[in-house]
């Protein structure tokens, strides 16, 4: 009796043929973009969206073409954070047609496609029962949609804007095995750094992915009145001794930001002299730096 | 998945898979020297999980179309959401009510059962009850047979006649 390695193929399903039209679907998409960069945190309420959003909006004032994927499927925020929200998608045979922001970021998120704001990611099946057996499969088949078969054209970076928790990068990994680096977002808290540092361990150790550096969110508040700054948080230690990575910049809590966020308009256009505005640009030119030296 | 005629020491080929019922699918195969089939069913959880993998059974002769299993699988999709189309030729196509305009395409191996087609058949109340007492687990590929059957002869209508007529084609006793 034959063997299996005798048996010539899977009685003409290709599984591993289509598997491999997957892979390959989303290696020529990604031809054309020259930087990819994961936003994480492995925290959830870090702020990795706000900053993801205005890393992207600060890379394409300053000339860069820019796309964002929104890889939080469940929790998606980037379409509304970029004022994009209302955008109807277009979809040719080559590609669906990104959200584009007034500035000219390229957006896809799962929050384009859903039907209204209540309304949670819920996938066709005969029964939602035992769903955990295959919704984690069908989250990272829309991811590999997202960045695949979104048009970007050619881009300078593409953004993925990761839901927390440190299984997200290796997700990630798979898909776009050269991911060129990874941005790590924390807030000084002990509790933000327990989640994080364990997010850079997956990242640095297990996946071998490049670490641009950390951003320190909500670092601190600049008293509107004498200009003094007032911590938020209460860690005992900074980032650059905790973690031993660059620090990109530690960016202050401002309201403004909040505000423009929920209103989906550019806070570095708005609010271009505040600290925090300041913060965000030389976070993103040291994003620059990193590839271009 | 590899299957073999332990007969003939030959490898099966796919022959067909209906759609999902009740969230299962079954794949028919043959031996391409007896000609013998064998049908395997998938559980609601295995077809869901080829589902969400964007894979079919058979192979997939169609080109991907973009974010197909997204827009085929996300049942809390807004109807507009991608409600215009660029055709190969660059003319743009509405939608009618926003629906996908690949549904056709995407849902050959997977989309539910969800209205009878025009010319299905229907079946007896008796027929229906004996149709119950087949085992389950031979039950979808019966049906498929006798439905096969009946289509061949002519008949709109499955009873127990025509059930009686069709048995002798098949191994399980109903």
């Amino acid at each position: 009796m034959k063997s299996y390695k005798e048996l010539p193929d899977d009685a003409g399903s290709n599984i591993i043929g289509q598997v491999t039209a997957q892979a390959n679907r989303l290696s020529e998409r990604l031809a054309s973009v020259k930087y990819t960069v994961a936003i994480m945190s492995g925290k959830g309420g870090v702020g990795k969206s706000a900053i993801t959003a205005n890393i992207a909006t600060a890379l394409t004032l300053a000339g860069s073409a820019v796309g964002i994927v929104d890889a939080d499927i469940n929790g998606p925020t980037i379409a509304k954070m970029m004022g994009v929200r209302n955008a109807t998608l277009e979809y040719a045979p080559t590609g669906v047609k990104p959200a584009i922001t007034p500035l000219g970021t390229k957006i896809i998120s799962m929050d384009l496609l859903l039907s209204e704001d209540d309304a949670p990611v819920l996938w066709n099946a005969h029964t939602q029962k035992d769903a955990f057996t295959w919704r984690s499969t069908m989250e990272v088949g829309a991811l590999r949609e997202f960045i695949g078969d979104t048009e970007w054209g050619e881009l300078d970076y593409l953004l993925l804007d990761l839901p927390p928790g440190s299984d997200r990068l290796p997700n990630v990994v798979e898909l776009i095995p050269n991911l060129g680096g990874v941005v790590v977002v924390t807030i000084p808290s002990e509790v933000s750094h327990l989640i994080v540092k364990k997010s850079i361990t997956m990242a640095r150790d297990v996946l071998k992915v490049p670490i641009i550096g950390i951003v320190e969110n909500m670092s601190f508040y600049v008293c509107k009145h004498c200009g003094e700054h007032e911590p938020l948080f209460s860690a005992a230690d900074t980032p650059d001794n905790t973690f031993q990575l660059t620090t990109l910049g530690k960016i202050p809590f401002d309201p403004k930001l909040s505000h423009c966020s929920d209103s989906g308009t550019s806070y570095l256009n708005e609010h271009p002299d505040t600290p925090a505005s300041k913060a965000i640009i030389e976070l993103a030119q040291k994003i620059q730096n990193f590839f271009n030296t | 998945m590899k299957f073999l005629c332990i007969d003939c020491d030959t490898a099966m080929k796919f022959k067909d898979v209906t759609r999902p019922e009740q969230g299962s699918v079954t794949a028919v195969f043959e031996c391409p020297d007896c000609f013998t089939e064998i049908a395997m069913y998938l559980n609601p959880s295995e077809t869901q999980m080829l589902k969400s993998m964007d894979l079919k059974l058979g192979g997939n002769s169609e080109a991907a179309q973009p974010m197909q299993m997204v827009r085929s699988q996300l049942e809390t999709a807004k109807q507009d959401s991608m409600s215009n189309t660029i055709s190969e030729t660059g003319s743009e196509e509405t939608v009618e009510g926003g629906k996908c305009p690949f549904t056709g395409v995407i849902s050959d191996a997977f989309e539910e059962k969800s209205e009878p087609e025009p010319d299905s058949l229907t079946w007896t109340p008796e027929a229906l009850e004996r149709l119950e007492r087949i085992p389950s687990f031979v039950r979808p590929m019966a049906k498929m047979g006798i439905e096969s059957f009946a289509k061949e002869n002519g008949h709109t209508e499955i009873t127990g006649e025509i059930m009686d007529a069709a048995r002798g084609n098949f191994p399980a006793q109903f």
